[in-house]
């Protein structure tokens, strides 16, 4: 085995993980805040994704434009779904479970709805990065690499929001005790809202930076949400961290198995990793006891 | 009076929690609520703080009638609750706690005055204030639930089983800064179920049995009571 392949499942592994960690990122800020999984999560990337498809495949936006602009409006879309369907569902004690079949209902609605508006085909979206880097034998394209550093400041720019900013320490309040963060005079209902809307951005935005390198789908949201939902459970759900490091692992594992393995059977380890890992830290690596 | 309650009930479902209750706290004194367990006080600061709708009665401030406002309006108008079990932000520092306190302010030299003056009163805070609020001490955490409730600049704090869980100690430490608090002009309305400790630093207070107040007086007085002393006190 030589290094240089070892060295391009890395880069892969990276890029696949921080894909995977910007999804998960807004499913544990969402799960954090509302207590409950947003199973339309995958459908918020695959909206991004279309958006990619319209907007700058065919009408030639700016790509980065496009990213911030996927953002926007299925952010938008996001806090209409907290307002209308989940604030009164959750509002309503004991009821995780009408929200969680809701969300799931959703999730249908809207593949079936992309059916219908964009047909059931696969797309292309064409490459926002031409090129290709060879670095002592290593061979990335440009796009990959684009896509990596995109989404790792993305990343970045999260935590520093949620770490220093006085919005971003509102909403871990909120998470961390509603009751307690309206007595300091927060409206709970409007950061719920507002945490639901970047939870739902950054699901769009990486299913729009994804979108040339793998294609869009009206199903690309279903897998896509099994894995970030696994990707939290591993990190802790509702941890910040650990869906950045669940991210990280869940696209080392997936891309250095298929340099040794078949698909199929990185399925199987994979899941099997994954299960070992919950049976020894049944919190995920960093959750909260 | 800064502030006043008159008839108040407070329904749980169909289940009354506080049933005509009355009394008001004047300006600048501390009362005490008194009762067991299931009394009803924490009710009535829940209500007070707009987290529990009021069925009946008015609860008015200043003056201004309050019950029906979000509990975002009332922390505006000058009243900060420190509610039962301290419930701080436990996975954030020390600093960040008593920063939320002063949500609805802009961050400044009023708000950097009332910061020195909560680590006059509890010293300690300054050193651990990057420390998780979840990892200080029982005794540490109600410092900086106080100091959190503090950083609103209150007219008017409600404290909700300050002592609880604290050693005797602590629980004096903690009843001194009260009174450091009240004298800089904070109205306070404190429930305890420690009546001793609360009828020794209030003005007045109020006994309350199964949401209902069934005495009331100047607190020396109450610590006198018999009835109260029998069932409250321990002696």
């Amino acid at each position: 085995m030589e290094w240089s392949l070892l060295a391009q499942g890395g880069l892969n592994g990276v890029m696949l993980g921080v894909n995977y960690a910007l999804i998960a990122l807004g499913l544990t800020l969402i799960f954090g805040i509302l207590g409950i999984v947003n199973f339309t999560h995958g459908e918020m990337y695959m909206l991004g994704g279309y958006v990619a498809y319209y907007f700058f495949g065919h009408f030639g936006l700016n790509f980065f434009a496009t990213l911030a602009l996927s953002a926007v409006l299925v952010g938008a879309l996001g806090v209409i779904l907290e307002k209308f369907i989940f604030r009164p569902l959750t509002k309503r004690p004991k009821l995780e479970l009408t929200s969680l079949i809701a969300a799931v209902g959703l999730a249908w609605v809207f593949q079936m709805l992309a059916i219908i508006a964009f047909g059931d085909l696969d797309k292309n979206v064409p490459s926002a990065f031409k090129g290709i880097l060879r670095m002592s034998g290593v061979v990335i394209t440009v796009e990959r690499l684009a896509t990596i550093i995109i989404g790792l400041c993305l990343v970045v720019l999260l935590n520093v929001f949620l770490l220093k900013s006085k919005t971003g320490m509102t909403i871990r309040a909120v998470a961390q005790d509603k009751e307690a963060a309206a007595l300091q005079g927060v409206s709970v209902d409007r950061i719920t809202a507002l945490t639901f809307g970047i939870g739902c951005g950054l699901a769009a935005i990486s299913g729009a930076l994804i979108a040339p390198i793998f294609g869009i789908s009206p199903n690309m949201g279903g897998e896509v949400i099994l894995k970030a939902f696994l990707v939290v459970i591993l990190g802790g759900m509702g941890s910040v961290p650990g869906a950045m490091l669940g991210g990280l692992v869940l696209g080392f594992v997936e891309s250095f198995g298929c340099l040794f393995f078949s698909v199929p059977t990185v399925m199987v380890l994979t899941f099997s990793i994954i299960i070992l890992i919950l049976i020894l830290k049944p919190k995920g690596l960093l959750g909260h006891a | 009076m800064i502030l006043d309650v008159k008839g108040v009930d407070v329904n749980y479902g169909k289940v009354a929690a506080v049933r005509n209750v009355s009394f008001s706290v004047s300006k600048g004194s501390i009362v005490a609520l008194i009762g067991a367990n299931g009394a009803g006080k924490s009710t009535i600061l829940k209500t007070i703080s707009g987290l529990e709708p009021c069925n009946a009665g008015e609860i008015s401030f200043q003056g201004q009638r309050i019950n029906g406002l979000s509990p975002q309006e009332i922390v505006k108008q000058g009243i900060s609750h420190v509610p039962e079990g301290r419930r701080l932000f436990p996975e954030m520092t020390v600093g960040e706690n008593l920063s939320m306190g002063a949500y609805l302010r802009k961050w400044g030299g009023d708000t950097k005055n009332d910061l020195d003056a909560i680590f006059e009163y509890f010293p300690v805070l300054k050193q651990r204030i990057r420390q998780k609020a979840g990892s200080l001490s029982g005794g540490e955490q109600q410092m900086v639930a106080i100091g959190r409730a503090l950083m609103s600049s209150p007219k008017l704090l409600l404290l909700d089983e300050p002592s609880t869980g604290l050693s005797p100690i602590m629980s004096q430490t903690i009843a001194k800064i009260i009174r450091v608090i009240n004298e800089k002009q904070v109205s306070i309305l404190l429930v305890e179920q420690n009546a001793n400790l609360a009828l020794t630093i209030a003005d007045s207070g109020y006994v309350l049995e199964t949401g209902s107040v069934v005495l009331e007086g100047n607190a020396q007085q109450l610590l006198k009571d018999e009835a109260v002393k029998s069932a409250y006190l321990g002696i």
